[in-house]
């Protein structure tokens, strides 16, 4: 099977978890909390570089701190966009596997063998998704403006698997027309129109973005990751 | 070689180290053992007590120099590929009253007692995350306790114990198990200096510590990683 590359994406500098420090940089039970991902990446055999971006200041304490936990696989750490659209279009400059998994940092808990489905996957282009057990409607101008059917929508997670080629194309499609999306499916599924297969992810994947995720991944640690009681 | 277990003890050359050192080469004949402790001489007379089927290396260090331990573990782990059991035995202990403690008897007593046990910790993970473990650190019932006039010793060893628990969670996910035994009195050396005035022969020896180290580092012990074990003998 040909090798894939991983691009993890490290750009948050802490805003909105009000700390210092950029929140993939706190320690959730011991490790930082981008070393998580980084620790099971490791262990994929099908992955054979990962390429990291980030804030520009951050870089070199990155590079410290992958280099103290003495991975296996080739690690390229670059400076990231403005937006995470950029970061992403970057990254994939470094990039010329046939297939790219796109993870975030912020999101540590991902197990190995959903890594691992993604690459033994046939489809091109892949991402994980949950259900939506909420109501989501449409506003504007701080009143609701048109109800949307849940059961027709998808919250999506990362990671992801897309064609490199098509992607690429997809973002210099996207810089030509000034378009701006937050995530790649959307990306993808606008300027390639192409067909996006969806597998169900977990509650337990959350995206550490609030202080309140903080206060609650390290319960999802212990009784998803490590399968405590 | 991949099939063989890898051990790492320190102070092996006498008391307790000498005893496990012994036990676990018995008890599990073909594995690697890696024995260190200063004295290169009575280190290779624990080595010559070992199973004679096992693969025995002798190694003196001082455990007081950080970059000699790097240096030895590194070349151990990219000699075997992995390390299967780090047990740490070794310990310093010099006793003062509060106003006769020098900041060198403190800190030797650190860098020996903790310091080692840490850099030792962390250099062997490096070669035991991908397949687990098993970590096991000798504290002591000092550790648990006020101790008039042994300050340093005591609280190392309380910091051996808050450390081999805090390591039994941050390593718990490679598979890691860490262990934390503090054996009360018992015959050794180190004994003799804390309590000169005792008669060794009344109170528990390092074969019956050495007894409890082997069956935690074999399969009896799986199920009681990250506590403190006191270690006690009834004496009549």
């Amino acid at each position: 099977m040909e090798k894939n590359s991983l691009l993890l994406l490290s750009g948050g500098i802490g805003a909105r978890m009000q700390k210092s420090i950029p929140k993939q940089h706190l320690l959730l039970f011991g490790r930082p909390i981008i070393i998580h991902s980084l620790e099971r990446i490791d262990k994929l055999v099908d992955i054979d570089k990962v390429v990291i971006t980030c804030n520009k200041s951050h870089i070199n304490d990155l590079k410290e701190m992958t280099d103290k936990y003495g991975f296996k696989k080739e690690i390229i750490i670059i400076e990231g966009g403005k937006t995470r659209q950029e970061s992403v279009y970057k990254g994939l400059l470094k990039i010329n596997t046939p297939s790219v998994i796109i993870h975030e940092a912020a999101r540590p808990f991902v197990r190995l063998k959903e890594f691992q489905n993604l690459i033994d996957s046939k489809e091109k282009n892949i991402t994980y998704g949950i259900n939506i057990p909420y109501t989501v409607l449409k506003k504007k101008g701080g009143f609701i403006v048109e109800n949307l059917n849940r059961s027709n929508l998808i919250n999506i997670q990362l990671p992801q698997k897309f064609n490199t080629e098509e992607l690429k194309l997809s973002h210099i499609n996207a810089i030509e027309n000034k378009k701006e999306y937050t995530e790649d499916t959307s990306l993808i599924l606008d300027t390639l129109k192409e067909k996006i297969k969806i597998l169900e992810g977990t509650e337990f994947n959350i995206k550490i973005t609030n202080p309140i995720d903080y206060k609650i991944a390290e319960i999802i640690y212990k009784d998803y990751i490590l399968n405590e009681e | 070689m991949k099939n063989k277990n890898v051990y790492i003890i320190t102070g092996a050359s006498k008391g307790i180290g000498k005893e496990t050192a012994i036990r676990l080469s018995n008890e599990n004949p073909e594995g690697i053992f890696v024995l260190i402790a200063k004295d290169l001489s009575k280190l290779k007379k624990t080595r010559d007590l070992m199973s004679s089927k096992s693969e025995i290396l002798v190694k003196s260090l001082d455990l007081a120099n950080s970059d000699d331990i790097i240096n030895y573990i590194q070349s151990i782990g990219e000699n075997y590929g992995k390390i299967d059991f780090l047990v740490n035995i070794a310990g310093y202990v010099n006793p003062k009253s509060l106003q006769e403690t020098t900041i060198e008897n403190f800190e030797l007593t650190y860098r020996i007692n903790v310091f080692s046990i840490f850099i030792l910790t962390r250099e062997v993970v490096r070669y035991m995350k991908t397949n687990g473990g098993k970590i096991l650190n000798v504290a002591s019932t000092a550790g648990l306790s006020s101790r008039p006039g042994w300050s340093a010793y005591a609280s190392s060893k309380a910091a051996v114990i808050s450390f081999t628990k805090t390591m039994s969670d941050e390593l718990e996910e490679y598979g890691i198990k860490t262990y934390v035994v503090s054996p009360g009195r018992c015959a050794t050396d180190l004994r003799k200096l804390l309590a000169p005035e005792e008669d060794p022969s009344t109170i528990m020896q390092p074969q019956e510590v050495a007894e409890t180290i082997t069956n935690l580092l074999g399969k009896r012990g799986d199920n009681l990683d990250g506590q403190n074990i006191i270690i006690r003998k009834q004496l009549k």
